[in-house]
């Protein structure tokens, strides 16, 4: 018996389709789109000014560019904090993210997936944006000073679509890497942590030792420079597949406590 | 009468801790149910369970006869209101609310709007900043915007002062008045909220002390007072939850009454004092009604 | 709201009361199921079973769509039913004083006729 006298029929609800959640997931982390589209781009334009208005004192306390090393602002390092920002961002995705998509009744294989979806995005987005200010810092002589601040350690020499996959697999490396460790963090909390960290220190300090004992320190130097930037960036795209593989075993028994 | 979810044998374990001990109970399409039970009873950690953000140890879950871990069919036709609702660092009240209307398919967007200038939400304030009253009212638009066909309220009025609670209960009733749905209420609160529902279930330690209709259950036990040979005469084999002597008088508290029991131990000389909802659950709680009417 | 009792019959017996006074009268429209729940703050359900009482018992009729009523003659029966409980409550307990003090029927009707006056 239906308490109620008058009441509107409802109709039943309609669940949406896998594609459909997995979207609404990506989108859920830029419901505020500020912190992860806006700000790493004000932060990144201070950085470059900071830089330059540098280089530009440099220049002109020195009289001229032909007074200077050929590659004095060839060796700036300071876009590298974007990897480091998408590594929190990746932390935050799970710690913060995920329990708050649980409450909404998102299933965590959604949730896992969808923010996959997100990190492909970001990446494939923030390498083209790069790789476009690379062009430009290529097309300009390196704003005029000879500065390679969107490509520096040499890279301005190889071709741009290499500057964008080196951008796009390290940010994608980023993003899981901080997933799955704050994926250890919200499955098991501080212990979680403990156990992580001592393990990841035993095997760095243990890969050290086999190296060193094995006297192979020259093999491994060799390979790094006798293989390609391009190699090397492919060959990180297995290791963040399993990477990306271990937060989702984690998650999937995660709970929002 | 068609059942919303059907609970068998369910267990909780954290570590040692038992917060939920095999517990079995069923939740009835289109009613309002209330969870009652004191602070730390297991009531968040049963709807956890119950919404699948948390594992059970053991025992069954069946929400329209289906497994509700990581089932999207399920899931998306729920809405869980938790106090301690976790939020993302840089979500504005508005981000909370525009995310909202992409996981629950039947959001109403006007609903939305009309409850938050009615709870006077700050929807531009960040979530980390707001009161926790403001989170509360947060949560309850959510609650009710959603409209999903099982909604959980868990302490929704957490930081809410008497006003903005009846005008949560009028929203309540009006909701469920225009469009019935199912709705679990869990509070503290039994005075003010038991007149709301239908049907309870008290948890007690983590096990279910009791799974009635709250007309059954109103007016069921009564404090009996007489001659001490006549008190224990009735209260033989009945379910006595309190009792003190003084000299020959005797008084007991009994559950599970009915009007013939009532008139049987008047005629036998006793004096019937009916006794409120709110006592009976205290006392089946095991605290001193005086402690918590305080 | 009486805690102690079931709320159905308490808002069986307040629209019993409005009718007994005349404030609902015979043929007039009964509040919606909706709009008792709201006034009272309770359950729909707890409300309509309140109305489902009156209506079984004659009380009130239900037209299909449009509500329920008073029915014709319901204050009447009403009142004969009340005067039948006021009997069983009140004049027999009377009676039964009455007799233990030693009082006749007409020392008694001298002391209602007192009271009433």
């Amino acid at each position: 018996m239906n308490p109620v006298a008058h009441t509107e029929q409802v109709a039943p609800i309609h669940v949406p389709s896998p594609a459909q959640r997995l979207f609404n997931v990506s989108r859920l982390h830029v419901a505020n789109p500020y912190p992860t589209l806006v700000v790493p781009w004000a932060i990144t334009a201070v950085i470059f000014g900071l830089n330059i208005a540098i280089a530009q004192m440099v220049v002109s306390a020195a009289g001229g560019t032909s007074n200077l090393d050929a590659d004095a602002f060839q060796y700036n390092g300071g876009i590298t904090w974007i990897v480091v920002f998408m590594l929190v961002v990746g932390v935050q995705a799970m710690s913060l993210t995920f329990p708050f998509a649980l409450g909404f009744g998102v299933t965590r294989k959604d949730f896992y997936w969808g923010s996959t979806l997100y990190f492909v995005g970001l990446s494939v987005l923030y390498a083209t944006g790069l790789t476009l200010l690379s062009w430009l810092e290529r097309a300009t002589d390196g704003w005029g000073i000879d500065m390679a601040f969107f490509q520096p350690w040499g890279l301005m020499e190889n071709p741009l679509s290499t500057v964008w996959l080196l951008y796009a697999t390290s940010l994608l490396g980023a993003f899981f890497v901080g997933a799955a460790t704050s994926a250890v963090w919200v499955r098991w909390r501080a212990i979680g942590m403990y156990v992580f960290f001592s393990a990841l220190a035993i095997i760095v300090v243990g890969a050290g030792w086999l190296i060193t004992s094995t006297n192979s320190w020259a093999k491994v130097g060799e390979f790094f420079t006798s293989t390609s930037i391009e190699a090397l960036a492919l060959w990180s795209l297995p290791f963040t597949g399993i990477v990306a593989l271990v937060g989702y075993t984690l998650i999937r028994r995660a709970t929002s406590r | 009468m068609s059942t919303a979810i059907e609970v068998a044998g369910l267990t909780k374990h954290y570590g040692q801790v038992t917060a939920v001990d095999d517990v079995s109970f069923a939740i009835p399409e289109g009613k309002i149910t209330g969870l009652l039970g004191r602070n730390g009873a297991g009531k968040t950690t049963l709807m956890s369970l119950l919404t699948a953000q948390e594992f059970a140890t053991q025992g069954t879950i069946r929400v329209w006869g289906e497994d509700p871990v990581e089932n999207a069919a399920v899931l998306s036709r729920m809405c869980f209101i938790k106090e301690s609702q976790v939020y993302p660092d840089s979500f504005k009240g508005s981000h909370v609310l525009r995310s909202a209307q992409w996981f629950f398919p039947r959001w109403d967007v006007e609903l939305a709007q009309e409850l938050v200038d009615l709870f006077g939400v700050p929807t531009n304030r960040p979530v980390k900043k707001m009161s926790r009253g403001q989170r509360s009212m947060l949560g309850v638009v959510i609650g009710f915007a959603s409209r999903a066909d099982v909604t959980f309220f868990d302490e929704p009025y957490a930081g809410l002062d008497a006003v903005a609670r009846k005008r949560f209960y009028d929203v309540l009733l009006e909701q469920y008045s225009e469009s019935p749905r199912t709705v679990v209420l869990s509070t503290h609160l039994i005075d003010e909220a038991s007149h709301l529902l239908e049907q309870v279930l008290v948890v007690h330690e983590g096990s279910l002390v009791i799974d009635a209709n709250v007309d059954d259950l109103r007016g069921s036990a009564a404090t009996l007072v007489g001659r001490a040979s006549d008190v224990d005469l009735f209260a033989t084999g009945r379910d006595v939850l309190d009792r003190s002597h003084i000299g020959g008088i005797a008084s007991v508290t009994i559950a599970g009454l009915n009007d013939a029991d009532k008139a049987l131990a008047a005629s036998a000389g006793l004096e019937v004092s009916t006794v409120s909802l709110q006592e009976l659950i205290v006392r089946r709680t095991g605290a001193n009604p005086a402690e918590e009417a305080a | 709201m009486d805690d102690s009792r079931p709320l159905f019959q308490q808002i069986a017996e307040q629209l019993e009361a409005q009718i007994l006074d005349g404030s609902l009268a015979e043929e007039s429209a009964v509040p919606s199921i909706n709009a008792l729940a709201a006034f009272h703050r309770i359950n729909p359900a707890t409300a309509l079973k309140g109305v489902t009482q009156l209506v079984d018992a004659g009380v009130l009729y239900k037209r299909r769509g449009v509500g329920m009523f008073v029915a014709p003659g319901a204050r009447e029966r009403l009142r004969a039913q009340r005067s039948e409980e006021f009997s069983a409550e009140y004049v027999r307990p009377l009676v039964v004083h009455a007799r233990a003090l030693g009082l006749s029927a007409a020392q008694v009707h001298i002391m209602i006729d007192k009271e009433m006056s």
